[in-house]
Order: C-alpha cells, then structure tokens, then sequence
C-alpha cells in the first residue's frame, strides 16, 4: 500500500513539474497521470502493490468530492439568488445533451461495428 | 455538558468524522437498494450533511478545514486512475475514432445547450461565465474559470451539481436510448457527469469506469483548449 501511495504521489509531482514547466492549463494530477499510464505502457504494466492502492483509492472516488458537494448548499446570498434559474438551465442542459451525446456515441461505434471493426 | 458538545462540533476531527459517518450510511442504502441513481451516496450524504450543519450552526468553512484530507486525496486518486485506463487499453482503442469524436461534438452541444438555456432563463453575464465549464472535471474547471473572469465558487458549485443531475438522469436517459453497453454509458457519463460520473461508472463496472475515465480525461483536455477562446466571442 506505501510503495503504491509513494508512486502515485510522485507521479503526481512530475505532473506539476510538467505543468509549470509548460504553462499548460491541463491540472498537475491529469498530466500526472497520463505520465504514469505512458510509464505503464512502456514498463508492462503495474505492479501488484500499486494495482492494489489504485483500485481502494478509485473505490472511494465518490467520497472525495463530497466535501465540495456540500458546499453546494453554503454558496454567497448573490449567487443563491440567481441558483432557481442556473439550476433549472443546469438540469434541462445536462438532460438534453445526455440523450444527445449518448444518441451519438451509440451511432459512430455501431457504424463502426457494422462496418467489421467493432 | 452542553459547552463540551459545543467546542467538539467546531473542531476539525468532527468535519471529518462527519464526512465518513454519513457516507458509510449513505452507501449502505446504496448498496441495500440496489445501486439506483437516484440514491447515489453523494447526492444522499450532501443534504443529510448540508442539513446537520445548519442544524448544529456549523459554519462551511469550519467543516471544510476537516474535510481537507480528502481534497488532498483526489489529487493522487487521478493519478491512480491510470491503471484502470491501462488494463483497458485495448478496448479503448477499439473505440478510439467515435469516443474522439463524441467528446469534440457532444463537449461544444453540452457547453453551449447550457449555456443556452441559461441564458433563455436570464442568468446575468456573471452567472453564465461560471456556467461555461460545467462540462469539464472540477480541477480543470477551475483553471478555466480563472482565465474566463468568472468566480470560482460558482464554478466548482455548477461543476459538482451537473455531476450529481447526471447521475441521478442517466436511467432515464439510458432507458429512452437503450443504451446498454457498459463501454457506452460510461462515455455518457463520463462527458457529461464527470469525476461523480466517472465514481458512478466504476460501481457499474471496470469497463464502464475507465471509458468514463478516458472521456472525461479527453472532454476535459479538449475543452479547457477551447473554451478560453470560444467563450469570449459569445459572452462579452
């Protein structure tokens, strides 16, 4: 569990090296990692130690967001104010491009699986 | 007795403690009742917990000072996502041509049908700049608020809500689609839900969550390019 935790972390700080080195938007933790699925795909694969911490940490991803979804519930008076109206916008927004998005995804693979290469 | 329960309330460890209890109880119900969206542990233990501060007079902040542990965690838990994403290499790239080009196309229609609608319902110019990242995962999001101008608070709030309404929708959306392959859904909900709807895609599967976890990785890259300079063409 230590030894996976130490290599995720320093993964991470690659990832923040990166980032600052090329002023990318891109957060430290994604560029981090896409170095470590690079390292993965070069070395062959992880190690048992590091699959382990991997899937309890990813197990809990959940939880780890919950701190800020409470937060959703203390936001300043001026923007409560406007919430009905974002929310309602948020809520139609995310429906309609759910069916959009998920309409076109099943389209473009299923042409693909059509076509042999599924 | 009363001042002994007072102090504890605003100590850290009770933030924290807080955060685990509740969401040890709100999976529990999750699991019991079958894994239904409806009931997913971070919509359920954000209100029971939003409720219990207000009812102790908790502040936020106090709360939050506890809770920086598991922030702090996200951080090496993205990274520990490359190992899902690694053993399903070769069926991501199978897939490779229509997730890229459900993530250019589906990213631009979820921005802007919010915006949109937003905009329909009268949200002020503020309101919409902070809207505009709702597609992108929370870390990134925040990036691209910054360099829009918009407030970050308001970001991270929209953010976080459209994971949760994605959630709670994709039965609906999945059943009107008969969209039943894992692979699928878990493009679905990683675009539009995001980290909670990456988190909901692993309890679905290991195939569904790192399909979520690739669309959600490339959503967020391709619009976090794009929206900086998209966004100030239509909101000035």
């Amino acid at each position: 569990m230590l030894k996976g935790f130490i290599c995720l972390l320093l993964f991470q700080l690659l990832g923040e090296a990166a980032v600052e080195l090329t002023r990318s938007p891109v957060p430290g933790p994604v560029a981090g990692m896409l170095l470590l699925l690079v390292w993965l795909l070069i070395s062959g694969g992880p190690s048992d130690d590091l699959s382990n911490t991997s899937h309890s940490l990813v197990q809990y991803l959940s939880l780890f967001f919950l701190p800020a979804g409470v937060g959703l519930f203390f936001l300043p008076e001026h923007i409560s104010a406007q919430w009905p109206a974002i929310g309602a916008a948020m809520v139609a927004g995310t429906l309609l491009s759910m069916l959009f998005t998920g309409w076109l995804v099943k389209r473009l693979s299923g042409k693909r699986a059509a076509s042999g290469e599924g | 007795m009363l001042e002994l329960g007072r102090s504890l309330l605003h100590k850290p460890l009770f933030g924290l403690l807080l955060t685990l209890a509740v969401y040890q109880l709100a999976l529990l119900l999750y699991e019991r009742c079958g894994k239904r969206a409806f009931l997913h542990p971070v919509a359920t233990s954000a209100l029971v917990i939003a409720l219990l501060l207000k009812y102790w007079g908790v502040p936020y902040a106090h709360y939050l000072q506890g809770n920086k542990l598991l922030e702090l965690l996200l951080g090496p838990t993205t990274v520990a996502l490359a190992i899902p994403l690694y053993k399903e290499f070769q069926h991501l790239r199978q897939l490779a041509l229509p997730v890229t080009l459900t993530v250019i196309i589906g990213g631009l229609f979820a921005t802007a049908s919010a915006l949109a609608i937003a905009w329909w319902v009268g949200a002020s110019d503020q309101a919409l700049l902070a809207l505009a990242p709702k597609t992108i995962t929370t870390p990134m999001a925040m990036g691209v608020a910054e360099s829009l101008g918009a407030l970050t608070t308001l970001t991270t709030g929209a953010v976080v809500f459209t994971g949760v309404i994605g959630v709670l929708l994709s039965p609906v959306v999945f059943y009107v689609l008969q969209l039943k392959d894992p692979r699928l859904q878990g493009v679905v909900l990683g675009l539009n839900a995001h980290g909670v709807g990456t988190a909901r895609s692993f309890e679905m599967g290991a195939s569904a969550g790192a399909f979520a976890t690739l669309t959600m990785c490339l959503c967020g890259s391709f619009l976090s390019l794009t929206l900086p300079y998209l966004i100030p063409l239509v909101i000035h």
